[in-house]
């Protein structure tokens, strides 16, 4: 099993979305969650490890490898896999095309049409609508998609922007219960979100991010009753 | 008007729609993977030609006389060398700029088109005058009254359909085509999917390149002649044609095409005075047609790409 570790990066997107010198473990196995608020920096942390912004000093190390700075496709090749934050369906194209595109670098046909399978069953609702086009289906649905996605190319490490964001609580919750299934088949999973009580409660360790430094860490449990993890959100 | 000239114009419209359908898709698929007009597309075409020409010659200096063996050495050379010149024009000229506002591609490619085109003209030897294209197709005809079919246009507009038909199954049936498709909705979500973006661009100017080259070989075999200024109005019918489709859209560029060969027909046959009105007027309705539907006539929505 695979785990990321981050050492003092710095970096930016989007001018407000700036990281100064964060450093963390991802633990192999686990779901290691990283919370903050709007801008405290999450999305950079996530774009930064996807090699989508290279940070400006730093390492990441996947498995002791180092590889900061390398192209996104070769990120993936190494045996990550990102739900990216919004869901990001290809919306022209069908739930199979989309699902298909989950496992861009696996090139073993039978592989690929096991891991669908796989998918169609754990959410039936897209097995009935594998032809449908993306982009028309609900937020519900899309997340379902990601998710799915996300797992088509037999991932390490699966990084998880955002998942409950725009969703329903009922939804949500369900998000929540598959990324804990998703643990438990011995994916390692980087879970980033805003949403405090429900991360906490299927979370193993977390990170708590403001202002773009790290301000609180520690086992999942004793985290929900941390008072700078409020003050992160409301401080 | 008797049946047999207007089977002729409707013969030739097909023709020179399938031309500019694989100049427009060009456009199309370029527009669709950066966001990017490539000005030099025309003048590329016309280099890809004058390297078929130049193969023609070649062969003919070296024995080979069989005209279908010919054609294959042309072909093979042109679509070749022009898909290496696209990918290359990729590679250094247009993803450097890609962080640049979309002017300066434009303005870059306009400029490098130029630069060919002038290249050929000055360089070429006796570029400046207009060079005779082998007739390497077979020029039987099959009378019908006034209306003759020629072997080697038939033969050109099937080949030309058949490039069409193939382009199609390569961007909706294949995993490169399924990897276009993706940079062209959401570049960075399938830079995600472990797309290699840099080799999809590339491959996507060499596709586009190759296929509008085929386009100049095809003009080339069916006027017999070509000249170094050919690339500047195929390229702009095909950058029209593939406005008036919807840039963005592989079927709307093709429509685009055939649309302006049709226009050129009707300027050529219902127009009183000569045929050489024939652009006029069909630049002229395109004019009339983005005044009316400014966005193509199959509007692009934002996710509808390639």
């Amino acid at each position: 099993m695979a785990g990321i570790e981050i050492r003092g990066l710095r970096a930016a997107y989007d001018k407000a979305d700036v990281l100064h010198d964060v450093s963390l473990n991802v633990a192999p196995g686990q779901i290691t969650c990283l919370l903050g608020s709007n801008g405290a920096g999450k999305s950079t942390l996530i774009r930064a490890i996807l090699g989508l912004t290279p940070p400006h000093s730093g390492q990441i190390l996947l498995e002791g490898e180092d590889i900061t700075g390398l192209a996104t496709h070769k990120v993936i090749a190494r045996g990550i896999a990102a739900i990216p934050e919004g869901r990001r369906m290809f919306p022209k194209m069908t739930v199979t095309e989309n699902l298909r595109l989950g496992a861009f670098q696996v090139t073993d046909a039978a592989l690929i049409r096991q891991r669908l399978d796989t998918v169609f069953a754990t959410f039936p609702r897209l097995a009935e609508r594998r032809d449908q086009l993306a982009g028309t289906m609900s937020g519900g649905e899309q997340a379902m998609v990601s998710i799915g996605r996300g797992l088509m190319g037999g991932p390490k490490i699966l990084l998880i922007d955002e998942p409950s964001l725009g969703l329903s609580p009922l939804y949500v919750k369900e998000n929540f219960r598959i990324i804990k299934d998703i643990r438990d088949q011995g994916i390692t999973v980087f879970l980033v979100e805003q949403n405090v009580r429900q991360t906490l409660a299927i979370a193993d360790y977390g990170y708590v991010l403001s202002g773009g430094k790290l301000v609180a860490q520690g086992p999942a449990a004793d985290l929900a009753g941390d008072e700078a993890v409020r003050e992160a959100y409301f401080g | 008007m008797d049946f047999g000239l207007i089977a002729q114009y409707l013969a030739n419209g097909i023709l020179l729609g399938t031309m500019y359908a694989l100049v427009a898709v060009g456009f199309t698929l370029f527009f669709g993977v950066l966001d990017v007009i490539k000005f030099s597309h025309g003048d590329v075409l016309m280099l890809g030609t004058f390297i078929g020409f130049t193969a023609w010659m070649g062969l003919a200096a070296i024995g080979v006389t069989n005209p279908w063996v010919q054609l294959l050495g042309v072909l093979i050379c042109s679509l070749g060398g022009t898909a290496l010149i696209g990918a290359a024009i990729a590679k250094w000229l247009v993803l450097p700029l890609k962080k640049a506002p979309q002017l300066n591609t434009l303005l870059i490619t306009l400029m490098l088109g130029t630069a060919i085109r002038e290249a050929v003209r000055l360089f070429y030897p006796n570029g400046s005058n207009p060079k005779a294209f082998p007739a390497l197709l077979p020029d039987a005809a099959v009378e019908l009254g006034s209306f003759s079919l020629r072997a080697d246009s038939v033969i050109l507009v099937l080949a030309g359909l058949g490039l069409i038909g193939v382009l199609s199954l390569v961007i909706n049936r294949t995993r490169l085509g399924l990897a276009i498709r993706a940079v062209a909705q959401d570049e960075e979500t399938a830079r995600i999917m472990g797309i290699n973006y840099t080799l999809v661009v590339l491959a996507t100017f060499a596709i586009g390149s190759g296929v509008a080259a085929f386009a100049g070989i095809m003009n080339g075999l069916y006027y017999n002649e070509i000249n170094f200024g050919m690339g500047l109005i195929l390229g702009l019918i095909g950058f029209s044609a593939a406005i008036i489709g919807g840039l963005g859209n592989l079927y709307g560029a093709i429509l685009g095409g055939f649309l302006f060969a049709g226009l050129q027909v009707i300027g050529a046959a219902l127009l009183p005075f000569a045929s050489a009105y024939k652009d006029v007027f069909a630049f002229a309705v395109v004019i009339a047609l983005m005044a009316w539907k400014p966005t193509g006539l199959i509007p692009e929505r934002s996710s509808d790409r390639v």
